[in-house]
C-alpha cells in the first residue's frame, strides 16, 4: 500500500522564495523532512533549518497526525509555511552576582550593564570580566535603561528604585571608568518599578507603585526643582555636596491607574503605554498628559510590558499573574486579548526580538526564558525555552540584543545566552 | 276420469303405510277391494272430486270458521243447521265421505248478501259417530269364518246378500302395490272382507303412535289453565269443606314416639354407635402448597423471568454483538452494577454453543441465598448521588481566587505568622528563630531582616495608611518598627507618632505596662523605634489585632493575669487590660470593623462585649472543643470560628448563636482563617498542609443566607512536625493570599 500523500503548497516571508509549485507530500513527513525538502528546493549552499506552519499551528509531529488532531482530509492542499527555525539556544556565560539582579541591558557595546538589588550598577565585558559597578541607590534598584545619547563613550542611566526616586547618572566606562549622578528624580511616594526612554532619549517615563506615571525630560537642572526634606540629617549631605545629584521635578504626571503601575514604555515620542495591577493597560498622550485609551481586562494584574514586536504596531505584550501573556490592540475598539500565552508560572519579563517580527523573550518565574512566535498562536506552545540556572531561580529581567545575545537576569545572577535566530 | 290416477296415487301411498304396517298376508284382498272400487268409481269420484282437490283447504279453514264465526252466527245458522241435518239424512249414500270430509255449502248470507260457505254442524252425540258403520254388511258381530265358504259375506239393511269381493291373487296383488299409488295406505277391513283406503285420521293416528304422542289429534296437552276461582268475583268465599280439623293433625304420633324410643334404647344400650370415629390409623394429607396459611401474608408471586432477546441468542445478528471498547466496559464494571449479566456470543451452529459455564456458580449463588437471605423485598433507593450534591455555582464563574503558588519565600526556622502592609506591597514574616523578614509581595525578594530575641509570636502591620509601621511581638514585649523607604513625610509622620516629642500625661491609675522608646540618637532602621513592655511572665504574645482606625491594638499573651489580653493605645502610650477576670483561657480576641464590639474567643465559647457599654452582649457556642482561629467578616455581621478539632463555624451575628453553618473539610486540626477584606473570599489553613480558598458571598438582604462555595486546595506546604500551615493572610488589593507554614516557606498564591 502506498503512503498516504497530501498536496501541498509552501510559502514564507523569511528571504528564502520557493516557486510556487505544488507538492505531493507523504503524510508520515515531519519537520526534518520538510526542511530537507525545502533545502533540496532552494538549492542552499548552506543547509538553513525550517520550522512549518500550518494554519497558524507549528507542526511539531507528523503531518498525517497534524491532520488527524486538525481533521484535515487528505484531498486538501495544505497551506505550508515554512519560517526559519530557532536554533536550540546556548548557554555563552554565567556572571554570578551578590544579589538578585532586577534587570539587565546588553544594547552597549561589548557590554551587558545589570542592575542589582544590593543598589549596584555593575557593566561586565565579554570576557566575564566585571569591569566597573557603582552603588547608584541605597535601595534596590528594580529596574534601568540607557537613555540614548549622541556621545560615544559616557552613557546616560536611568535607574528606578525602592528608595521612592530615579536618578539620571553619566557613566564612562571605556578607558577612565567614572561615575557621575546628574539628577534624582523626586516625585513618587512609593517604590518605583520601571523606567523607560524614548529613542530620541529626551524623555523618561517613570512608573511606581503609588499609581502614577511621571515624564521627564532629561536635562540636568542647574539647581534643585524639589526643596529638601526638612530633616536633621544636614551633615551627611554636605559631605557629598559636590557629588549630590540635583533633585529634579517632573514634566508631567500622568495619573490614571488606581493601583501599582508596573510598567510603562514609550510607544512613539508622543505616545506612551502603561500597565498596571488595577488590570488596565492605558495609552498617554504624552504632549497634553491625558490618558488616551484604557484596555480592561478582568482580574489581570499586570506585571510588565512590553511592545508588540515590529509587526504589530499599536501594539503590547502584558504580562500579568494569572501566568499569562497577553497580547493587546489599541486600535480595537473593543480590545480583546488577541492572543494569549500560557506560562507554567508568574511571567516576570518580556521583551521583543530586536530583529525577527514575530518572536519575544519572556522570563518566568519558574526560572526558564521562553521565545514565543507569535504566529504560532493555536499551540501556545514556545518556540524554544532554557533555563539558565538549576533549581528554580525566578528570572527578573531579560534583554535581546540584535546577534541573538540573550541576557537573562534574576535570582541566579546573570545569564548569557546566544539565540539562533536563523542566520 | 281424469282425476283417477290421482286418486289411485293417493291411495298406493296409504296402502304403502298399511303394508308396512300390517302384515304382507291381507294385501291379497286389498288388491281386490281396490279392483271392486273401479266398478263404483263412476258414483264415488263424483262426490270425490272436489274433496280431494279441496282437502288441505278444508281442513284449515273450517277450523278457523269454526272459531271464528262462533258465537256471532250461533242464532243465525240455527235454521240452516237443521236444513242441513236434513240434507244429510237424504242424501245418506255419502255419509262416510261427508262424515271424514264435510262438505260445504254455499249459500247467500241473510246479513251480507254475499254467498258463504256452510259446513254442516257435527252432533256429538253418540249417534253421530253411525257413520263408521255404514257399511252394507249387516252381519252383527258374528265369527266372519261362517261365511268363509258363501258367496256373500253378510247382508245388508235391505235383507240382500252382500257379495264377497273379488280377491285377486299374489300377482294382482303385487300389481296394485305397483300401480295403485293409495294401496300402501289401504288396510283390510274384515266386514267388508276387502281393503280399504285409510283416512287422514287414521294415518295421523298410526303417525302419533309411532311418535309415542297422544293418539288424539284434538288433545292438546298444554292447553292454558282455566282459572275458576282467581280473579275478581270468582274467589270462593266459603271454604270447600267445613269439616273439622283431624286430630292427628295436632296430637304427637304415638307411632313415632315408639319408633324414636326404640332408637334412642338402642342409642342407651349402645347397640347403636353415634358418629363411630374414624379409622385413626388413616393418616391426613395437607396440600401444603397449594392452600396459602391463613396467618401469613401470601407469599410475593416470583417475578415473571423476562423472555429472551435477541442478543441472548445463539447467534445474534451482528449489531448485537459487542464492541472490544464494550466488552472491557462490561468487564470492568462491577457484576451488579452490570446492566446485564451476559455478553451477546456468536455462534455459528446451535450444536457449537457451550456449557453454561456459570452453571455451578449460579447454583452456588442460589444456595447462598436460600442460606443466608432472608426472604424480604430488599428496598433499593434509587437516588441519582448527583443529585444530593447541592448546586452549586462552578469555581470558574467565581474567579478571581489564589489558584497557583506564585513565589516562595524560605525561613529557617517556622514561619509562624505573616502579616501584609495595608497597600498590599509588602510581607513581613517572622518566624522562630526571631527574624523577621520585609520582603516585596510581587517578586519575594527580601528587602530587610530584623533579629529579635525570642521566637516571633506575633507580627501585625498598623492599618492606618499615613503612617508605615508594624508591631512585632516577642517574648513579654511589643516592638514598634518601621520599614525603610517609606516616604519622608509618612516617616516624620510615624515618627512622631510613636515618639513624641511631648508625652502625653500618664495616667492616673500606673499600669505595669512600659513604653519606652530609646533615645534619638540611638534610632536605626534595625531596630525598634518603641517597645512596649509586657508585665512579666505574661508570656509570648500569641496575637496582635488592630483596630481598623489604627489607634486601639490588642494583644493575647500566652500567660499572665487577665487572660494575657491587653489593650493599648497608641497615642496615649497606654495598656490596659480590659478583664479583670475572665473565666477560661483567652485565645483569640478581635475588633469589630464597624461597631465598638470586641470579640473574645475562650476554649470553647466566642464572647461578644461593647466596649463603649463595657458589657457583654453575647455568648456564641460553636460547638468546637479548642477554638485555634477566628476572623470577622468585612460587614461585621459574620464570623468564622476554626478549631483544633477541624471545625469551621459559621456565625451570623444577627442570627443566633449557634452556628449557622459546621463545615468540616481538613483532615487535621484548623491552624487559621482569615476574611479578604474586599473580594468575597475566606481561607483556612490547617496541619494537613493544605489550605482551602472558600467563595463566601454575603447579602445585604436578610432573607438570603450565604453562599459558601469551595473554590480550591491549594497544596503545596510541608507538613513537619505534625504542623502544617500556620497563617493564612489576604493581600489588601489583590486575590491573593500569602501563607507561612511549618516547614518555614511563605508562598504567595496568585490568582
Amino acid at each position: 500500500m502506498a503512503p498516504a500523500s497530501h498536496p501541498a503548497v509552501f510559502t514564507t516571508q523569511s528571504p528564502y522564495p520557493l516557486p510556487p509549485q505544488m507538492f505531493m507530500i507523504p503524510a508520515t513527513w515531519s519537520r526534518y523532512q520538510l526542511s530537507q525538502l525545502v533545502n533540496k528546493a532552494l538549492t542552499l549552499a548552506k543547509p538553513i533549518p525550517f520550522d512549518f506552519l500550518l494554519r497558524g499551528d507549528l507542526l511539531k509531529t507528523s503531518l498525517a497526525d497534524w491532520c488527524t488532531q486538525n481533521a484535515v482530509g487528505e484531498e486538501e492542499t495544505l497551506e505550508i509555511e515554512y519560517i526559519e527555525s530557532v536554533l536550540p539556544p546556548q548557554k555563552m556565560s554565567d556572571l554570578p552576582h551578590d544579589d538578585w539582579v532586577s534587570a539587565v541591558s546588553c544594547q552597549l557595546e561589548q557590554r551587558f550593564l545589570t542592575a542589582s538589588y544590593d543598589g549596584q550598577l555593575r557593566a561586565f565585558d565579554y570576557s566575564q570580566h566585571q569591569t566597573w559597578s557603582s552603588a547608584i541607590h541605597s535601595a534596590p534598584i528594580t529596574s534601568f535603561c540607557i537613555v540614548p545619547s549622541t556621545s560615544a563613550d559616557s552613557h546616560l542611566i536611568a535607574t528606578a528604585s525602592h528608595d521612592l526616586t530615579a536618578q539620571l547618572t553619566e557613566i564612562t566606562l571605556a578607558t577612565a571608568q567614572k561615575t557621575k549622578p546628574l539628577a534624582s528624580l523626586h516625585l513618587h511616594t512609593a517604590p518605583l518599578s520601571s523606567v523607560a526612554a524614548n529613542s530620541s532619549g529626551s524623555q523618561i517615563l517613570t512608573a511606581s507603585w503609588d499609581g502614577l506615571v511621571g515624564l521627564w525630560d532629561t536635562v540636568v537642572p542647574e539647581t534643585d526643582e524639589v526643596p529638601e526634606p526638612a530633616a536633621g540629617d544636614r551633615k551627611k549631605r554636605r559631605k557629598i555636596e559636590e557629588n549630590k545629584p540635583k533633585r529634579k521635578a517632573p514634566l508631567m504626571v500622568l495619573k490614571s491607574h488606581t493601583a501599582r503601575v508596573s510598567g510603562a514604555v514609550f510607544n512613539d515620542e508622543k505616545t506612551a503605554y502603561s500597565c498596571s495591577f488595577d488590570s488596565t493597560i492605558r495609552s498617554w498622550d504624552l504632549e497634553h498628559g491625558v490618558c488616551a485609551n484604557t484596555i480592561t481586562s478582568s482580574e489581570r494584574p499586570f506585571l510588565s510590558l512590553s511592545l508588540a514586536p515590529s509587526s504589530a504596531p499599536f501594539t503590547v505584550l502584558a504580562t500579568s499573574t494569572d501566568r499569562t501573556i497577553s497580547q493587546y490592540d489599541f486600535r480595537d475598539p473593543h480590545p480583546l486579548a488577541s492572543l494569549t500565552l500560557t506560562h507554567p508560572a508568574t511571567p516576570s519579563c518580556i521583551v521583543r526580538s530586536p530583529r525577527h517580527p514575530h518572536q519575544i523573550l519572556s522570563g518566568a518565574y519558574d526560572g526558564a526564558a521562553r521565545i514565543w512566535d507569535l504566529r504560532s498562536v493555536k499551540g501556545a506552545t514556545p518556540v524554544a525555552s532554557f533555563k539558565p540556572w538549576d533549581g528554580d531561580k525566578k528570572i527578573l529581567g531579560v534583554d535581546w540584543k540584535i546577534g541573538g545575545v540573550v541576557g537573562v537576569a534574576g535570582e541566579g545572577g546573570l545569564g548569557v545566552w546566544k539565540v539562533g535566530e536563523g542566520a | 276420469m281424469a282425476t283417477l290416477p290421482r286418486s289411485k296415487k293417493r291411495k298406493q301411498s296409504s296402502e304403502d303405510v298399511v303394508a308396512a304396517v300390517e302384515a304382507p298376508a291381507f294385501s291379497a284382498p286389498v288388491q281386490s277391494l281396490e279392483m271392486l272400487s273401479d266398478d263404483e268409481g263412476p258414483e264415488e269420484t263424483a262426490s270425490d272430486d272436489g274433496q280431494v282437490d279441496e282437502f288441505p283447504e278444508i281442513d284449515g279453514a273450517s277450523d278457523s270458521e269454526e272459531e271464528a264465526l262462533g258465537d256471532d252466527e250461533d242464532e243465525e245458522d240455527e235454521d240452516e243447521e237443521t236444513d242441513e241435518e236434513d240434507f244429510e239424512e237424504a242424501d245418506s249414500d255419502d255419509s262416510l265421505d261427508r262424515d271424514i270430509f264435510p262438505k260445504p255449502k254455499t249459500i247467500i248470507s241473510d246479513i251480507t248478501g254475499q254467498p258463504k260457505r256452510v259446513y254442516p254442524e257435527i252432533e256429538p252425540d253418540y249417534d253421530s259417530d253411525s257413520s263408521t258403520e255404514d257399511t252394507q254388511n249387516r252381519v252383527g258381530d258374528v265369527p266372519m269364518h261362517w261365511y268363509d265358504d258363501l258367496p256373500h259375506v253378510g247382508y245388508d239393511m235391505d235383507g240382500k246378500k252382500v257379495l264377497r269381493p273379488a280377491r285377486g291373487d299374489e300377482l294382482d296383488k303385487f300389481l296394485s302395490t305397483v300401480e295403485d299409488p293409495s294401496a300402501w295406505t289401504s288396510a283390510f277391513d274384515k266386514t267388508a272382507q276387502m281393503d280399504k283406503p285409510l283416512s287422514a285420521e287414521e294415518l295421523d293416528i298410526i303417525r302419533r303412535l309411532y311418535a309415542n304422542e297422544v293418539p288424539d289429534a284434538s288433545y292438546d296437552p298444554y292447553e292454558p289453565m282455566t282459572e275458576w276461582f282467581t280473579g275478581k268475583g270468582k274467589e270462593e268465599i266459603m271454604p270447600l269443606s267445613a269439616a273439622p280439623e283431624p286430630k292427628r293433625r295436632w296430637v304427637p304420633s304415638k307411632w313415632e314416639k315408639q319408633k324414636v324410643m326404640k332408637i334412642v334404647r338402642a342409642i342407651r344400650q349402645g347397640r347403636i354407635i353415634s358418629s363411630k370415629p374414624k379409622t385413626a390409623s388413616k393418616l391426613d394429607f395437607y396440600s401444603i402448597w397449594s392452600e396459602p396459611s391463613t396467618s401469613h401474608a401470601p407469599p410475593l408471586p416470583a417475578p415473571k423471568p423476562r423472555l429472551p432477546t435477541n442478543s441472548e441468542s445463539y447467534n445474534p445478528p451482528e449489531e448485537y454483538l459487542p464492541s472490544e471498547a464494550e466488552r472491557a466496559e462490561w468487564e470492568a464494571l462491577d457484576p451488579e452494577d452490570r446492566e446485564r449479566d451476559y455478553l451477546p456470543k456468536k455462534h455459528s451452529a446451535l450444536r457449537l454453543v457451550p456449557a453454561y459455564d456459570r452453571f455451578i456458580k449460579e447454583r452456588f449463588s442460589r444456595q447462598l441465598d436460600l442460606y443466608l437471605a432472608p426472604r424480604i423485598q430488599r428496598v433499593k433507593l434509587n437516588i441519582d448521588p448527583s443529585t444530593l450534591i447541592p448546586k452549586l455555582p462552578s469555581p470558574q464563574s467565581l474567579k478571581p481566587f489564589p489558584n497557583y503558588k506564585s513565589l516562595k519565600f524560605t525561613h529557617s526556622g517556622r514561619a509562624r505568622c505573616i502579616s501584609i502592609s495595608p497597600d498590599g506591597a509588602w510581607v513581613i514574616s517572622g518566624d522562630e528563630g526571631g527574624v523577621v523578614s520585609l520582603w516585596e509581595v510581587n517578586v519575594g525578594r527580601e528587602v530587610k531582616r530584623w533579629k529579635f530575641e525570642g521566637k516571633i509570636g506575633a507580627l501585625e502591620w498598623c492599618p492606618r495608611l499615613d503612617v508605615s509601621y508594624f508591631v512585632v511581638g516577642v517574648e513579654e514585649a511589643l516592638h514598634f518598627v518601621i520599614p525603610p523607604n517609606v516616604p519622608s513625610s509618612v516617616l516624620l509622620l510615624t515618627q512622631s507618632l510613636l515618639a513624641p516629642t511631648t508625652l502625653p500625661p500618664a495616667p492616673e491609675t500606673p499600669s505595669p505596662v512600659k513604653w519606652v522608646t530609646p533615645p534619638t540618637s540611638s534610632w536605626s532602621p534595625d531596630t525598634a523605634i518603641l517597645t512596649v513592655h509586657l508585665p512579666p511572665s505574661s508570656g509570648l504574645p500569641k496575637q496582635i489585632t488592630w483596630h481598623r482606625r489604627g489607634d486601639y491594638m490588642a494583644s493575647v499573651s500566652s500567660g499572665g493575669t487577665q487572660g494575657g489580653v491587653w489593650m493599648h493605645q497608641i497615642t496615649r502610650r497606654h495598656s490596659q487590660a480590659p478583664f479583670k477576670k475572665i473565666r477560661g483561657a483567652v485565645q483569640l480576641v478581635l475588633f469589630h470593623p464597624l461597631k465598638p464590639h470586641f470579640f473574645v474567643a475562650t476554649q470553647q465559647y466566642v464572647r461578644i462585649y461593647n466596649l463603649s457599654e463595657q458589657k457583654l452582649l453575647k455568648t456564641l457556642t460553636p460547638g468546637i472543643k479548642w477554638i485555634s482561629s477566628m476572623d470577622v467578616h468585612p460587614s461585621g455581621d459574620h464570623l468564622i470560628v476554626g478549631g483544633y478539632d477541624r471545625k469551621l463555624c459559621w456565625f451570623d451575628l444577627e442570627l443566633s448563636d449557634k452556628p449557622y453553618k459546621i463545615l468540616r473539610y481538613h483532615t487535621r486540626a484548623i491552624r487559621s482563617l482569615a476574611f479578604h477584606p474586599t473580594y468575597p473570599l475566606f481561607a483556612s489553613s490547617s496541619d494537613d498542609g493544605a489550605i482551602q480558598v472558600f467563595h463566601s458571598r454575603v447579602y445585604n438582604d436578610l432573607m438570603t443566607d450565604p453562599l459558601i462555595v469551595p473554590l480550591k486546595i491549594l497544596r503545596g506546604h510541608t507538613v513537619k512536625d505534625g504542623l502544617g500551615v500556620l497563617q493564612v493572610k489576604w493581600c489588601a488589593r489583590q486575590p491573593w493570599l500569602v501563607s507561612g507554614g511549618a516547614d518555614g516557606t511563605v508562598g504567595l498564591w496568585c490568582s
